[in-house]
């Protein structure tokens, strides 16, 4: 296993620099630069040169591309690392660092709620196949898929807040409530309802079939003809056969809440990691652009080899 | 229960024991389009859904040609407290527009945006997928990499970032950017079909006979490779017209005058109090043609695989 691990880890090196050669090419070679909203009339041309020394832009993309990627890797010990930011002037990492808390709360109370609630869901669909509430919850669900996230945040906020005013329309925390854990997770409800909804959508249809794969095996019937109470060969037998896939689309899910619920975060003004690369696209904070992208890629990898390793542990069947 | 298989399409295996073959000679022979036919019929929400996209894509193109310019010119004598009529029926925004007009041209916008951008995926995925799958060795090695690559990155983060920095509100740019970072899932299928149908024999005798690669390829090959190609392309309209309105609400898409589904609704975001409908219609839009396309990518999925039987 820990070969395995090694071997993954050194083929997503040559993927990792592809993501930030792609990435790094994107900001560079695309008109337009960050210095552009400087140049007005009354700013001298020598100030200019001297803000494209500043930025370091003056140097060749490879050269750029080799400074920036030989220090982004210094980030445990050094905290302009990942550069300063063009719109503040603050070292990118801590800015970033200081949006981790509030996404890390989004994603996993989203993630616990789509637990909780997708799992029974689709053992009871799998269950009672074909049953009315099967139908029932098929059709929500494929409804729920088809939701485009922002038009869910928005439907939510206009119902709930603005209508029935029981839900804050946006941010974390009320003014002065900064640290209040009921006041956060009054604030939480709706995008997590938003972010829950359509992962419960994907996640009960996995667990559906899922579910249907594991009843259909022999050892379920062998279980069934032993006299064996329904409840005990469903929960017992099947479930936790029927959990392995799950393990895996865990694995995949966490790296795409953490950077994929950018759209969610802008909605409800979330102040996590996707809204602030969404704002740094809108402002050209190219270092903070650059740091995101890379985050995400990089968590993709990792959640795609913690998936992997997940699935060999809970699964002795399969061994690398 | 007699089942009929049709003729056997190039390269599929053999979905049952020789042996059996003197029962398909009592049913009547089906051509491999024909079961296809049958197939999606008998399934009864892709059916629906040919139905729903027809008559999505039969209004995006009418109306718009009916309404003229009445999906952008403004009015000073009506508002959005008129009442819906038979002209209006959706009433007029807060510019006077004629909401059902412009939602319409929306739909257009949409359609054609995912249109295009599937175009590009299909175009780029199969290149990529049937150059990896026929030459193999480093080469096949160099384009999975890249593949894995462009699936590492954050793609509508990626898309995002492309088309702020290229030029937001560029029609070119957005389709351009949900094609370059869409073509993966295609490129990957066409591999493997390639992987497949390189040891087949009609291949392999092609190739006996002499034939050229570019021949074996074009000729041979890809039109046996189309199908899963056809399905991911029909879901990815689904996605690209739903990125497409992501953008525009974030900002970076279609900005008015155009009129898109996403920046109606960013304007209807802004009338949330007293007029909690406008969010509906674009968005109740959007889910239907979200709906339709991956009903009717789920039923080309079942029909186009030669080795799903049928009740005949």
């Amino acid at each position: 296993m820990a070969t395995y691990i090694v071997r993954r880890l050194i083929q997503a090196i040559p993927i990792v620099i592809g993501i930030s050669v792609i990435s790094f090419l994107i900001v560079h070679l695309t008109p337009g630069s960050p210095i552009d909203k400087f140049r007005t009339p009354r700013v001298s041309p020598e100030t200019i040169n001297n803000l494209i020394r500043l930025y370091g832009l003056d140097e060749s993309i490879p050269v750029q591309f080799g400074k920036w990627f030989s220090k982004f890797w210094t980030f445990p010990f050094d905290n302009t690392a990942w550069g300063y930011s063009f719109t503040d002037g603050l070292p990118v990492r801590d800015k970033i660092f200081a949006r981790i808390p509030s996404t890390l709360w989004l994603t996993g109370v989203s993630l616990l709620v789509t637990v909780i609630v997708a799992i029974p869901i689709g053992v009871l669909q799998a269950v009672r196949q074909y049953s009315w509430s099967d139908k029932i919850i098929t059709t929500f669900s494929t409804i729920g898929y088809a939701m485009p996230t922002f038009w869910l945040g928005l439907m939510l906020k206009q119902t709930f807040s603005v209508q029935l005013n029981l839900f804050p329309l946006f941010g974390q925390n009320s003014f002065g409530k900064t640290g209040d854990l009921l006041d956060l997770l009054w604030h939480l409800t709706l995008p997590v309802t938003t972010l829950a909804v359509i992962q419960v959508a994907g996640w009960s249809r996995y667990m559906r079939a899922s579910m249907l794969e594991v009843l259909r095996q022999d050892y379920i019937r062998t279980a069934r003809s032993k006299g064996l109470a329904d409840s005990r060969v469903i929960f017992k037998h099947a479930l936790r056969n029927a959990m392995i896939p799950i393990v895996t689309l865990l694995g995949l899910t966490v790296p795409a809440l953490l950077s994929g619920a950018a759209i969610t975060e802008t909605v409800f003004s979330w102040p996590g990691l996707g809204f602030l690369g969404v704002q740094a696209v809108t402002e050209r904070d190219y270092p903070v652009v650059l740091a995101t992208v890379m985050i995400g890629g990089v968590m993709v990898i990792l959640g795609n080899l913690l998936a992997d390793v997940a699935y060999a542990v809970v699964d002795p069947r399969i061994t690398y | 229960m007699a089942r009929s298989e049709g003729l056997p399409v190039p390269g599929a295996p053999l979905a049952r024991p020789a042996t059996e073959i003197d029962e398909v000679d009592l049913v009547p022979v089906r051509t491999y389009w024909q079961l296809v036919r049958r197939r999606f019929l008998q399934h009864r929400m892709a059916a629906i859904a040919l139905v729903l996209m027809v008559v999505l894509i039969v209004s995006s193109i009418a109306f718009p040609l009916i309404g003229g310019d009445a999906w952008f010119k403004t009015s000073l004598t009506h508002g959005p407290k008129d009442p819906s009529s038979l002209t209006a029926p959706l009433g007029y925004d807060n510019l006077g527009i004629n909401i059902f007009f412009r939602l319409m041209r929306g739909l257009q916008t949409s359609l054609t945006i995912g249109f295009f951008a599937v175009l590009i995926i299909a175009g780029l995925g199969t290149t990529i997928g049937s150059i990896a799958g026929y030459v193999g060795g480093w080469v096949d090695n160099v384009l999975m990499r890249v593949v894995d690559i462009v699936l590492s990155l954050p793609t509508f983060f990626l898309v995002l970032m492309f088309v702020a920095f290229m030029g937001s509100g560029n029609v070119f740019v957005i389709i351009f950017a949900i094609g370059l970072t869409g073509w993966t899932t295609a490129a990957r299928l066409v591999r493997a079909e390639f992987l497949r149908l390189r040891e087949s024999d009609f291949v392999q005798a092609a190739k006996a006979l002499g034939a050229s690669d570019r021949r074996i390829v074009i000729r041979h090959m890809i039109p046996s490779a189309l199908a899963p190609v056809v399905v991911a392309s029909t879901l990815g309209i689904a996605d690209s017209v739903v990125t497409e309105a992501a953008l525009s609400f974030l900002g970076f898409g279609l900005r008015p005058p155009e009129a898109s589904l996403g920046n109606m609704l960013t304007n209807a975001q802004d009338y949330f109090y007293r007029q909690p409908l406008w969010i509906w219609y674009p968005g109740i839009t959007l889910i239907l043609l979200v709906l339709a396309a991956s009903f009717l990518g789920d039923g080309l999925r079942d029909a186009l695989d030669p080795r799903q039987r049928i009740e005949a």
